[in-house]
């Protein structure tokens, strides 16, 4: 379990090609909004992929990676507006900021293990909103505050449209996901991930084998708040606003909820939870849209909000498909 | 500091502690008996709520949201009738999660059981707020709640309704002590709560045990949340943070110990009104946040709590 993994399977060839396919057509085809939304799809890998790596390779179960993203949005808004720095310096602080707030959760960890710590994470979900309106300077409070610097395409950037800048957003966040997962998969093959998954597994042998247990820890929490925090901080880059009501804790648990459906410890995984959700809430406006189909219709009109499906879907897949689905595709192998 | 404040604080302050103290009885009958803890005992709970709401309001699918219309009978139920009718229903739903979702899972790991309240926890408050709507909706008072309607003792007022909530409360408790000191059913559930394989060896049937036990803690749930439905306005996100502060509870006093539970309920309940009165900061919406902080710092230094079993861990 502990082989390199550096190989890629045909199946991942195949999904890298189709998603690659997928992403290179949508700017030609969509609207700036549908380009928007795209682009708040693709950025929502990031706190999946969050989730995943504290849970998934870390073994720290975290009910609370929407208040990472709450942070990285909110601290990005800070260092535009109060401190004017420039957008990628902002972005960086920002997700720099979630991960240093991961890594204050990531020391109770060291003591307040498995349910516990998801007892811990999901009161701080809960505690998050109220909390932020607290900061009024910070959040705008109750109500949200919007954001002044724009993110607009530069110079050199062919065509001056709204619709050039939207697709020169939509790139810059392809970019920054691929990125991460192409980081965050290095990662977890790099000697660190190994120890990772080591303390995961037993962390008593892992200890006994030199793995600094402290240090470990809290630098998986830390880098996963972290990509948490740069999603926070992509979605200010969409749409200059912040505000608490994007981060009720309903979302941390969705959030959490894409990275089971989706597949812990793959790195698929928040790929593919994060296409359910959209698939499913697309499925589910579809039906819904339907005339005549009665009682069904008000059913599917249910599947909107994507926590109700993601809910029975958490139960059903960790009944049948215990490994996500990513685990469907791939042949029965211990878990590692 | 001005006493008779003080006193009224108090006084206020005890009704939430009831509150807190049955829902965390309600996750500590179930962490003792079946080692999860249950993210979805709010929602649940909040589900009974709804219940009752939908019983008490009769036949009007204005009100009670169209899907459960249909199958409830032409005349209203009186206020206790619905509650009690809203505790049974708890108490089925409660059953039915233990033998369709959590045994034949058979003592899977931490994760898989996280997931699955997790998921009970999503769906039922989606479920709720599809149903019902997001929109606060005004449930009757049990007890007499009006502006007259309390004893004054030292010049601050203690309400009716803190009273009565803390005789249900506690004649419930009685009940149950005497189910589990008296009965064969209780006994069993004594040795279950103690070692469900030794109990299973001497014949005990863990299985419908176990189910009795999920009842139990859905009864004590469905009861929290009626009784506080009049007080918070009933709303599906109603139990999220009662849920907080009852984790907090349960966590103070042992997350295994029911008497931690009734104790935890009670400081929890006290210091939610105490600190917010005397924190300017900590308003009443961040009151949730010392609980949390509580919480945390209890499973840091003393995870046992006050009452609880300690755990012995190899290092």
């Amino acid at each position: 379990m502990f082989e390199r993994q550096h190989r890629l399977s045909r199946l991942s060839v195949t999904g890298i090609v189709l998603l690659s396919v997928a992403l290179a057509i949508i700017p030609f085809v969509a609207t700036t909004t549908g380009l928007r939304q795209a682009s708040q799809i693709i950025i929502s890998v990031l706190a999946v992929l969050g989730v995943n790596v504290a849970t998934g390779y870390g073994g720290m179960i975290s009910l609370g990676h929407g208040v990472f993203v709450g942070v990285g949005a909110f601290a990005t808004g800070y260092y535009l507006d109060d401190l004017s720095l420039p957008w990628l310096l902002a972005i960086a602080l920002g997700a720099l900021t979630a991960a240093l707030s991961g890594a204050l959760v990531g020391l109770p960890a060291l003591r307040i293990k498995g349910i516990h710590l998801a007892l811990v994470t999901l009161g701080m979900a809960i505690v998050f909103q109220p909390l932020s309106k607290r900061f009024p300077k910070i959040t705008g409070g109750v109500s949200g505050q919007g954001v002044e610097a724009r993110f607009d395409a530069p110079n050199w950037w062919p065509g001056d449209s709204r619709m050039a800048s939207a697709v020169y957003r939509y790139l810059f966040c392809v970019l920054i996901v691929v990125l991460a997962l192409w980081v965050t998969w290095n990662i977890v093959n790099s000697r660190f991930g190994r120890s990772m998954r080591a303390l995961r597994d037993n962390d008593t042998a892992a200890a006994i084998y030199g793995i600094d247990l402290v240090s470990a820890r809290v630098t998986t929490f830390a880098v996963s708040a972290g990509l948490a925090g740069l999603c926070g901080a992509l979605q200010v880059l969409l749409v200059p606003f912040v505000s608490q009501d994007k981060f009720p804790a309903q979302e941390s648990l969705v959030i959490y909820a894409s990275a089971v459906v989706g597949g812990l410890g793959t790195i698929w995984g928040p790929v593919l939870g994060v296409l359910a959700r959209t698939g499913v809430g697309k499925a589910g406006d579809l039906i819904a849209g339907f005339d005549g189909l009665g009682p069904i219709g008000d059913f599917f009109s249910l599947l909107d909000e994507s926590a109700f499906v993601f809910g029975v879907g958490l139960i059903v897949l960790t009944f049948f498909f215990p490994r996500g689905l990513a685990g469907i595709g791939r042949k029965r192998q211990p878990s590692g | 500091m001005d006493l008779v404040l003080l006193l009224q604080r108090i006084f206020d302050a005890l009704f939430n502690s009831a509150i807190y103290s049955s829902l965390a009885l309600a996750l500590v009958i179930i962490f003792r008996s079946t080692g999860l803890l249950n993210f979805a005992q709010g929602e649940m709970a909040t589900f009974t709520a709804y219940i009752a709401f939908v019983l008490l309001a009769g036949p009007q699918p204005r009100l009670t949201g169209g899907g459960l219309a249909g199958l409830i009978p032409g005349v209203p139920f009186t206020v206790p009738l619905a509650i009690v009718g809203a505790v049974l229903c708890g108490m089925a739903a409660g059953a039915a999660t233990e033998r369709a979702l959590i045994r034949p899972l058979g003592g899977a790991s931490d994760l898989a059981l996280v997931n699955i309240t997790i998921g009970l926890l999503l769906a039922t408050n989606s479920l709720m707020a599809q149903w019902w709507g997001t929109g606060p909706r005004i449930f009757p008072a049990i007890f007499p709640s009006g502006a007259g309607q309390h004893f004054t003792i030292l010049g601050a007022r203690l309400r009716y309704s803190t009273v009565g909530v803390w005789i249900v409360l506690l004649s419930v408790l009685i009940l149950l002590i005497l189910l589990l000191r008296h009965t064969r059913v209780g006994l069993a559930f004594r040795a279950v709560s103690i070692s469900p394989s030794n109990a299973e060896l001497v014949g005990v049937r863990v299985g419908s045990t176990l189910m009795y036990g999920w009842a139990m803690a859905s009864g004590f749930g469905a009861l929290a949340a009626c009784l506080s439905a009049n007080s918070v306005l009933l709303e599906p996100n109603m139990m999220l943070r009662v849920l907080v502060y009852a984790f907090a509870a349960a966590t103070l006093g042992g997350l295994d110990s029911p008497k931690g539970a009734l104790v935890g309920g009670l400081i929890i309940g006290l210091s939610q009104t105490l600190i917010p009165a005397y924190v300017p900061f900590i308003g009443f919406e961040l009151s949730v946040l010392p609980a949390l902080l509580a919480m945390v710092l209890i499973l840091l230094v003393r995870p046992a709590g006050l009452y609880g079993t300690k755990r012995i861990e190899r290092v």
